[in-house]
């Protein structure tokens, strides 16, 4: 599926389809109440209106969330303007982005320094997409929540070097994987340029591929911590899984959709949630930070994902023109079409033989742009964000925590 | 199901001819084999077959118990679907299963022995805790597992196809695309599995090792790839020095790395870590060397029968010819633009490249019985200094 951190940028005015909601166009870091409310109110109608088997999904999904504020409601505990007052230093900063950058300056110069092989054409291969051109956003996390730990645990304001590594080993596990699906899905571009098997070919772009992790490995050794070592190898198992998970299909409905979430889980958010976990073992030894740390993570990391499935239904139409539908192509049933097929229960037979026939994919975007696939995939991500944003205040307020919880946000709302 | 039905039905479910070998079914009686001069390869059977024996139990199929027990990847239900198709992937797994040569688990196998040879570190009572079963601790026999992990992915991973290098005759493009996929995933798998493997052993020095081993071997397998010479094209002209580094990254690293691992688990100084690292290095150099001399030392081989122009004889060669003279050699064995490896093999055994092979091998072979010289005598140690002469015998 397509993964789309380097298409996200920050804009004050974001623009959105009428499906999901966009702050005002004003101060980034406040919440928009009204808007989220709006679209949360039209999703709980479509829940109403959706079959019964569909409630008890839900049902059981929101059996996982505790706590659950009622859905009109849609709010972050401390608002940036409040927090001022709190703040050590007079800074205020409203860009989680920038915040989080002022601790990953050199990021991808390090990176490349982890690299360096006599190979050279195989270092070429490794750095090409280390070029400093991502937003770089697991790591503005990672490091983000380092400082939140450790202004948590001892009001720290530093940044301990082993947990800027944890933001260098994150990003590379990602890259890797990246690599090695582009070959898998034999996909021709990312990030605006062409892939690196389409440069060098496949063997040379596995290799690659296992160059980069083994660097990630060496990093991680290197931290010297066998907990952050276990944490972190968890997360290498997930990716495979998760693409193994991809490879199967589910016949009952139900089951998909929990198939769905493991695959989206172990896909996307276990990197996130486990390098969350990871820096804050290095900062603070209280396990319950260790948790609240992980859930976080784990709930912006599916958000995410349900945010970036959504996207390959809806960005291209607006902006190019055309449709991508990458994930149909490939098969993939993702949120928004199992959803939809809750309306339809003709889309059944395509998702079973993964939308192989001729016409399938076009056939399946009609019925998911018909029905109201799209809102409720947002309105789940909304309850992951909501979720995610509950954990991680209850940490002590600090800029860094403020701008996790913005951060969450931005997860909704952006666009291509 | 037990491993080894499911591990006995494979064969024919790749399609592979003839039932599973291997020494589970070689155990041979305790005989004294240094006299003979046989270079058969039963006699190579006998000396993996006793080591076996020292360490506790047979290594095989170290790195597919865990794909072959995991439900969730069914990595085996999907190699099954390439039957049939050309990839090679099939071959691998055809190769992983069908113990042909008995060099399967090898470096498994070496890690333990060395293990058990190194014994205990009796000044360093840290290691009292660990559990100890025929002399290894569980450790250790972890980490050779781990180190088979790591070697078995990379065997898969070297068996991907370029796609855009594809001819008709390979076979239809999807199935190529799935084997690669398939291919990729099992390769990561076993990654995984490794990864998670060194992360219980909750040592950071062995962790690094054996990643900077994954790195070196990623170099390596990358050289190999490159210097594969197509039908028609020249080799690079790389020395035997360069050619000894490049091996090392491919063939040396790894073990050099892992028996130093061992050492290191067992909380030995840093010289037996070093004399542990050489044997690996060079009993591995030695190996590879062995190998690549078998398409020059066989006395019946069929007319057909390929070798690499990269490997150690054939580099040898080329350097005393000097590269002008060598590309002739190879312009004479071209007919129609297709090499004749029979003429060629001629060529070279005529010249100097393969008695320097040998030497090269036994140069190797004999820095490896030197490292073993700093270990207590034992029957470990015996083993590994079997392991290195049969690999030295080429009469």
């Amino acid at each position: 599926m397509a993964s789309c951190w380097w298409r996200w940028r920050w804009r004050r005015a974001c623009s959105w389809r009428p499906a999901a909601r966009s702050p005002g166009p004003n101060s980034a870091g406040r919440a928009a109440l009204s808007a989220p409310r709006a679209a949360a109110a039209a999703a709980t109608v479509a829940v109403a209106r959706a079959q019964m088997s569909y409630c008890n999904i839900m049902k059981s999904l929101t059996s996982a969330f505790q706590n659950m504020y009622g859905v009109s409601r849609f709010h972050h505990t401390t608002p940036v303007a409040c927090c001022c007052s709190k703040m050590q230093s007079g800074e205020k900063y409203t860009d989680p982005f920038k915040l989080g950058w002022r601790d990953l300056k050199g990021l991808y110069e390090d990176i490349r320094k982890e690299l360096f092989i006599s190979t050279a054409e195989l270092k070429e291969m490794s750095e090409y997409y280390f070029d400093g051109k991502g937003k770089a956003f697991r790591p503005i996390i990672v490091v983000l929540m380092a400082r939140a730990c450790n202004i948590h645990h001892n009001n720290s304001r530093n940044v301990q070097a082993s947990q800027r590594a944890i933001a260098l080993i994150a990003e590379m596990i990602h890259t890797a994987s990246l690599v090695h699906d582009d070959v898998i899905d034999d996909a021709s571009s990312r990030r605006g340029k062409h892939t690196v098997n389409k440069i060098w070919g496949e063997k040379k772009a596995v290799l690659a591929g296992d160059l980069i992790l083994s660097a990630a490995s060496i990093a991680l050794a290197r931290i010297g911590n066998t907990t952050v070592i276990s944490i972190l190898t968890q997360v290498i198992e997930d990716l495979v899984r998760g693409e193994f998970l991809q490879l199967g299909s589910k016949e009952n409905e139900t089951e998909r959709f929990a198939h769905y979430l493991e695959k989206t889980f172990k896909k996307t958010a276990s990197l996130i949630a486990n390098s969350c976990k990871a820096v804050s073992v290095l900062g603070c030894p209280d396990p319950a930070v260790h948790e609240i740390a992980y859930q976080y993570g784990k709930n912006v990391g599916i958000a995410f994902q349900l945010i970036d499935d959504i996207l390959d239904f809806t960005s291209c139409s607006d902006q190019m023109g055309k449709p991508t539908s990458a994930d149909l192509k490939l098969g993939l049933a993702t949120g928004p079409v199992l959803f939809a097929c809750q309306q339809f229960p003709e889309m059944n037979a395509m998702i079973m033989r993964r939308f192989s026939s001729p016409g399938d994919v076009d056939r399946a975007r009609q019925y998911v742009l018909q029905s109201d696939g799209v809102q409720q995939t947002t309105y789940l991500a909304q309850r992951y964000c909501h979720e995610a944003v509950r954990e991680i205040s209850k940490l002590r307020p600090s800029p860094e925590r403020d701008a996790l919880i913005q951060l969450s946000e931005i997860v909704l709302t952006r666009d291509k | 199901m037990s491993l080894r039905q499911l591990l006995s039905r494979l064969p024919r479910c790749l399609g592979a001819s003839g039932p599973l070998r291997g020494p589970l079914d070689t155990i041979s009686s305790v005989i004294s084999w240094r006299g003979q001069s046989s270079r058969s390869p039963a006699q190579w059977n006998q000396v993996v077959s006793e080591a076996e024996k020292i360490v506790g139990y047979p290594t095989s199929f170290m790195s597919l118990r865990c794909l072959l027990s995991d439900e969730l990847s069914n990595i085996a239900m999907q190699v099954r679907k390439l039957v049939g198709t050309q990839h090679p992937l099939l071959t691998t797994a055809r190769g992983l299963v069908h113990d042909s040569q008995n060099n399967l688990q090898l470096r498994g196998l070496v890690v333990l022995l060395i293990s058990k040879a190194a014994g205990p570190n009796s000044m360093n009572a840290s290691c009292q805790n660990y559990d100890m079963v025929s002399g290894i601790y569980s450790c250790q026999r972890s980490l050779a597992e781990i180190t088979e992990l790591i070697h078995t992915a990379l065997l898969v991973h070297r068996g991907i196809v370029n796609l855009n290098e594809l001819q008709s005759s390979d076979g239809p493009l999807k199935d190529m695309q799935f084997g690669n996929k398939i291919a990729i995933l099992s390769g990561d798998f076993l990654l995984a599995n490794a990864c998670n493997g060194l992360a219980l052993l909750q040592n950071t020095k062995v962790v690094e090792l054996l990643a900077s081993a994954l790195m070196d071997l990623v170099q390596g397998v990358y050289y190999e790839n490159s210097t594969l010479a197509k039908e028609n094209r020249i080799t690079d002209d790389i020395g035997i020095s360069t050619w000894k580094e490049q091996t090392f990254l491919s063939h040396g690293a790894l073990l050099a790395k892992s028996c130093q691992a061992a050492m290191e688990l067992a909380k030995h100084d840093a010289e037996v870590q070093d004399m542990a690292f050489q044997y690996g290095k060079h009993m591995a150099m030695s190996h590879k060397i062995n190998s690549d001399l078998q398409p020059f030392i066989k006395e019946k081989t069929s007319d057909s029968l390929t070798f690499n122009l990269n490997s150690a004889p054939v580099v040898l060669h080329q350097e005393f010819l000097g590269r002008d003279l060598w590309i002739k050699q190879i312009r004479e064995a071209q007919e129609k633009g297709r090499l004749d490896y029979a003429k060629l093999r001629e060529t070279i055994k005529a010249g100097k490249g393969v008695t320097s092979a040998i030497d090269l091998c036994c140069y190797h072979g004999n820095k490896a019985l030197e490292a073993l010289e700093s270990f207590p005598p034992s029957e470990a140690r015996t083993a590994l200094e079997n392991i290195v002469f049969a690999v030295m015998r080429f009469s």
